[in-house]
């Protein structure tokens, strides 16, 4: 039993799984509709869009930081998609063009962190402001639509499986890869636990943080594509408040926004869950308007739990801590 | 030869004294080159009317903003002032469409700031979460709560008494700023005169320090929370009065003017380093921008730019002068 409450504290993740799996089962109950293979496969092809950018949003809150512009990134990268698309027809020029800039504008997020040392929340509160901007200036506020193929993105099989939930694990395989394999990982955390101590000890804290911001301006690029795919084509409202859901998602798969711990297993599956929630409350009828208020308590709830849970265990350890400190001084 | 190394050390004292005095408002330059651009740019700029429009505008942001200066003077943040706004201004919308009273309405409105900045407050100060998901929390559910209430349109019925309110202006100042200049007023002299305003700045500048002093700064967190939820149902009400209904999605656009505001007045996110006045600069210095770029034929789209540039240098600005002070 000690060995189970182990595990189930050092891998956070395993919480909000077993949520998800209870509120799947939940709902099974509740609802013929949603055990079936469309259902679940729809779930995830909508959860696809947050979970890749919970992603990226994961390696940011890791250092510490955060990053409030994704949604302004994600309009910024549809925008330009859509609008060479209009001028030029050029698949490859569009996909390169929006990609690129994702990673560019995620840069500029990143640089503007490390240079100036303001705090990423005010830095990248300021470029969503800038960024949202100009991505109305380039297409003038217009709606633009995409071509029809591109919904293949969106909406299209490769193997009988849905595109965006391919993407997605290619995504997730390589951000696990990123984060547990590589020494480029290992800094995350590093830079997380504490700047300080990862400055002195000689690790490269800023290209590191650059590169953070840049994974996260990546995965928003990806999401961006797909969720353009799947509209069917540019709007003006698309990427506001995702960033608010994305982090929703990363905090509930058990990441400290303190950063220093945290996993992608646990974020992505906080999207699903997420996006759950609202298929259930779909498959029960409920109002649209209530969708928040339910999000908003289980947020709550969550860290609620989380910190009761952390504060068991640290009276847990003091008191074994004590235990052994009296069982010394008594052979002595 | 005394006299003139007197006369010396003055002078540069005075402008010691001046520098110091940029170092703890470095808005304003940035306010008087402003005005200074839109004057020579468009006629109407400084005008009477022009000002009280600027003051009209802007009464709810700066209300919540004296919510979130406090806030940000602790340390923490309040993600939910924007959607609380929302949600007490349609709650007062409904209470004043079927009483027809504004009393009520009013008091239903703060009720609900009250709510959740209990909420907010007995969440951080006495259970320890942490301000921003805690706050992102109560953010979606006061945005749910006004939807729900209003079933997403704006709710109508508004007292006349309370529209009329909208237009009153006293010496060409607008009667909502009023309201405004009182609580900030209030706010200014609790902050810098009381013994709550003193501890409130020490447990930002350094929690621990505050706690070996005896402060119970549980209660300090809590007050806190408190106030920026019944600034932002006050704000709600005010929202009212200025658009002639109670809309739900009134405080959404909102957060990041509110947050932009004060960052830019130079007050600090970490605690302990701000003020209630570097907010009214803040804010300030936002709303002439908008309405001067507004004179001036610029799209609002660019103006996001501008802002967002200007949030930036503002707080690194800030931050900068006030690091090198110490």
């Amino acid at each position: 039993m000690d060995r189970f409450k182990q595990t189930f504290s050092s891998k956070k993740w395993l919480a909000i799984a077993l949520a998800t799996l209870a509120l799947g089962i939940a709902l099974s109950l509740v609802s013929t509709a949603f055990l079936t293979f469309s259902n679940i496969q729809s779930v995830l092809v909508q959860a696809s869009v947050t979970a890749i950018m919970a992603v990226g949003m994961t390696f940011i809150i890791l250092t510490g930081g955060i990053d409030i512009s994704m949604g302004a990134i994600l309009f910024f990268t549809s925008s330009l998609f859509a609008k060479i698309m209009v001028e030029t027809g050029s698949y490859s020029m569009a996909f390169t063009a929006a990609i690129g800039c994702a990673c560019l504008l995620g840069a500029v997020n990143g640089l503007l962190v490390v240079r100036f040392k303001i705090i990423p929340l005010i830095t990248t509160l300021a470029t969503y402001t800038m960024y949202r901007g100009m991505a109305i200036h380039l297409t003038g506020a217009q709606n633009i639509p995409v071509p029809r193929e591109m919904g293949f993105l969106g909406n299209g099989k490769l193997m009988g499986i849905p595109v965006p939930i391919l993407l997605l694990a290619i995504v997730f395989v390589l951000g696990l890869y990123l984060l547990n394999k590589t020494r480029f990982g290992l800094y995350v955390k590093a830079i997380g636990n504490s700047e300080q101590s990862a400055r002195e000890t000689n690790l490269p804290v800023n290209w590191v943080t650059i590169l953070v911001y840049v994974i996260g301006g990546l995965t928003t690029g990806i999401a961006a594509l797909i969720l353009l795919a799947r509209v069917g084509g540019l709007q003006s409202g698309i990427g506001i408040g995702i960033e608010f859901t994305v982090i929703a998602a990363v905090v509930l798969g058990g990441t400290k926004l303190s950063g220093g711990s945290g996993t992608i297993v646990g974020s992505v599956i906080g999207a699903v869950f997420l996006v759950l929630i609202d298929n259930g409350l779909n498959l029960l009828n409920a109002s649209p308007y209530i969708y928040d208020i339910v999000k908003g308590v289980v947020l709550l709830a969550a860290v609620i739990i989380d910190k009761v849970s952390f504060e068991r265990q640290a009276k847990h350890l003091l008191e074994q801590k004590a235990l052994r400190i009296k069982s010394t001084s008594g052979v002595a | 030869m005394d006299s003139v190394y007197k006369a010396e050390g003055g002078s540069k004292a005075k402008l010691r004294n001046s520098l110091g005095a940029l170092k703890t408002y470095p808005s304003v330059p940035i306010i008087v080159s402003l005005i200074i651009a839109f004057s020579s740019f468009s006629p109407y700029f400084l005008t009477a009317g022009n000002a009280e429009s600027i003051l009209a505008a802007n009464s709810v942001v700066m209300i919540a903003a004296i919510g979130m200066t406090l806030v940000f003077l602790t340390g923490g943040i309040d993600l939910s002032i924007s959607t609380v706004i929302s949600a007490s201004a349609v709650v007062a919308g409904t209470v004043m469409a079927s009483t027809g009273s504004i009393a009520l309405g009013s008091a239903a409105a703060v009720g609900v700031g009250l709510g959740f900045g209990l909420l907010n407050g007995f969440l951080i100060g006495y259970c320890g979460l942490t301000p921003f998901i805690t706050t992102m929390g109560t953010q979606l559910i006061a945005r749910g709560l006004a939807f729900v209430i209003s079933q997403g349109i704006a709710v109508k019925g508004t007292p006349y008494a309370l529209l009329d309110f909208g237009f009153y202006t006293l010496w060409g100042i607008p009667g909502v700023m009023l309201i405004c200049i009182a609580i900030l007023i209030v706010s200014i002299v609790g902050l810098s005169q009381t013994t709550w305003g003193r501890e409130l700045m020490l447990f930002g500048s350094s929690r621990d320090s505050a706690r070996y002093t005896g402060i119970n700064t549980k209660k300090i967190e809590l007050s806190v929370y408190m106030i920026s939820g019944v600034l932002a149902g006050i704000a709600g009400m005010i929202s009212i009065a200025n658009l002639g209904n109670a809309i739900p999605g009134v405080g959404d656009t909102l957060l990041l003017i509110i947050i932009g505001g004060v960052v830019l007045g130079g007050t600090s996110m970490n605690g302990g380093e701000g003020s209630i006045t570097r907010t009214i600069l803040g804010v300030g210095i936002l709303a002439i921008l908008t309405n001067g770029l507004n004179l001036m034929g610029i799209p609002f789209y660019d103006q996001l730019i501008i802002q967002g540039i200007l949030i930036f240098v503002g707080n690194g600005l800030a931050m900068k002068l006030s690091s090198n002070k110490r």
